[in-house]
């Protein structure tokens, strides 16, 4: 499938282990498509056209290259950095990666490693938020904050009928029914903050 | 047909059991000999086991004054279970997570299970004090009915869906709020509201399938 492609970036200023790596991808059942950079400049100019998943890096790049790294990771937040250690790295260069693996790891080892990182990814961000619409999101946040329908229906200037309607359609698209597990829905969704909610009171 | 090949079909039918009374040390009896020991009328056993098979029965299988009183003991067993057994193993597991972790939605969680908790010990409560010996009184007093000011139909619209809410905390776990590993904890508490989710299930099915008929059918009669 196209969505599942990897476009992988790899950053070895080795011409061997280059080859090596490029051996490793090819045969193996990820469908990837690889391109060699020389420098993190060349990095974002591709970036500018061409969508990349993965940079394979020998963290001895990265010295020194923190504000690089953080720049790139700002304006591509889906972007992984996984580290192929040659020798010994400093732990300023290891903060920046998300993963690693060394020259001594075996082929699966390695496909592993990139797989989990490459396809992980798009775990960390949320899933869309059960298409709540607009109205329903103003409702959701009066309801809990523990007004009433008809203190909702009349802020929102529609019908109480139609408050209930959206109360409705809340509960169906979140499985949620009550007041008090519609509030720790709103929280984990970041709809309202925690601190709106008295910890306190009982 | 031996219950102990019943039990091995379906071991929920071990609740069922201890609903009733029943030992747990079966050998070798069928449902009906051990129906005949314990003097239940054997197709209400069934009829109830079948519920937890997910089959409703077709006639409502009360048969005598007596068959009532062991629905209502039925009934007041499970209350035991859920007070005694299920709600306090739940409380643990949740206030276990909230320690683990310190994500402020677990807090909140908490005291989303502890408010539901004392809504059902109130539920229970009404059930144990007023509800079952309304149908235990009016039985014995089947001459003069309307001498009970309490009804099957004050029983059925109090008689509230309790179920609802351990279905949202079983919703937010699986979806929504967001843990870190503690796999053995997690699992542990949802197999534990699934347990309770099914057996509220089938403990509502059973008075609304059952319970309140037969008191309607009484008081026309």
């Amino acid at each position: 499938m196209n969505r599942q492609r990897l476009h992988i970036a790899i950053m070895v200023h080795s011409q061997i282990i280059y080859e090596g790596l490029h051996a490793v991808l090819s045969r193996s059942d990820i469908d990837c498509i690889i391109c060699k950079v020389d420098s993190l400049q060349d990095l974002e100019d591709i970036l500018l056209s061409r969508k990349v998943d993965l940079l394979i890096i020998n963290p001895l790049l990265l010295v020194n290259r923190e504000k690089d790294v953080k720049r790139i990771r700002k304006s591509h937040p889906h972007f992984s950095i996984v580290g192929i250690h040659l020798g010994i790295v400093d732990n300023h260069s290891l903060a920046l990666l998300d993963s690693s693996f060394t020259i001594f790891d075996t082929a699966e080892q390695v496909l592993s490693r990139l797989q989990k990182t490459g396809t992980g990814g798009e775990l960390k961000f949320p899933s869309n938020d059960d298409n709540l619409t607009e109205r329903e999101l103003d409702v959701l946040t009066q309801l809990v904050h523990g007004y009433s329908n008809k203190e909702i229906a009349d802020s929102l200037n529609i019908s109480i009928h139609t408050v209930v309607t959206h109360r409705k359609n809340i509960a169906t698209k979140t499985g949620i029914r009550s007041q008090s597990g519609l509030t720790i829905y709103a929280i984990t969704k970041k709809i309202i903050q925690i601190e709106d909610v008295d910890l306190q009171s009982h | 047909m031996r219950l102990f090949d019943l039990i091995e079909e379906n071991p929920s039918l071990l609740l069922v059991m201890q609903h009733f009374d029943f030992d747990f040390r079966v050998g070798d009896l069928t449902v009906s000999q051990l129906c005949k020991e314990k003097g239940i009328n054997e197709n209400l056993f069934i009829s109830i086991a079948n519920l937890y098979n997910g089959f409703k029965p077709k006639e409502n299988p009360i048969d005598s004054v007596d068959d009532v009183k062991q629905i209502v003991r039925f009934l007041k067993n499970s209350h035991d279970y859920y007070r005694n057994d299920k709600y306090p193993q739940i409380n643990t597991y949740i206030k276990q997570l909230q320690e683990n972790h310190p994500e402020k939605e677990l807090k909140l969680l908490e005291r989303f299970f502890n408010e539901y908790f004392a809504e059902v010990i109130d539920h229970l409560d009404y059930e144990d004090n007023v509800a079952f010996p309304y149908f235990i009184e009016f039985l014995g007093n089947r001459d003069n009915p309307k001498s009970n000011a309490y009804s099957a139909q004050e029983y059925s619209e109090h008689h509230t869906d309790i179920e609802l809410k351990i279905k949202d905390i079983k919703n937010l776990l699986l979806k929504y709020v967001s843990i870190n590993d503690d796999l053995n904890l997690r699992r542990k508490l949802l197999f534990s509201l699934c347990e309770l989710e099914y057996d509220l299930y089938i403990h509502s099915l059973i008075e609304e399938t059952i319970l309140i008929p037969f008191g309607y059918n009484m008081e026309k009669a």
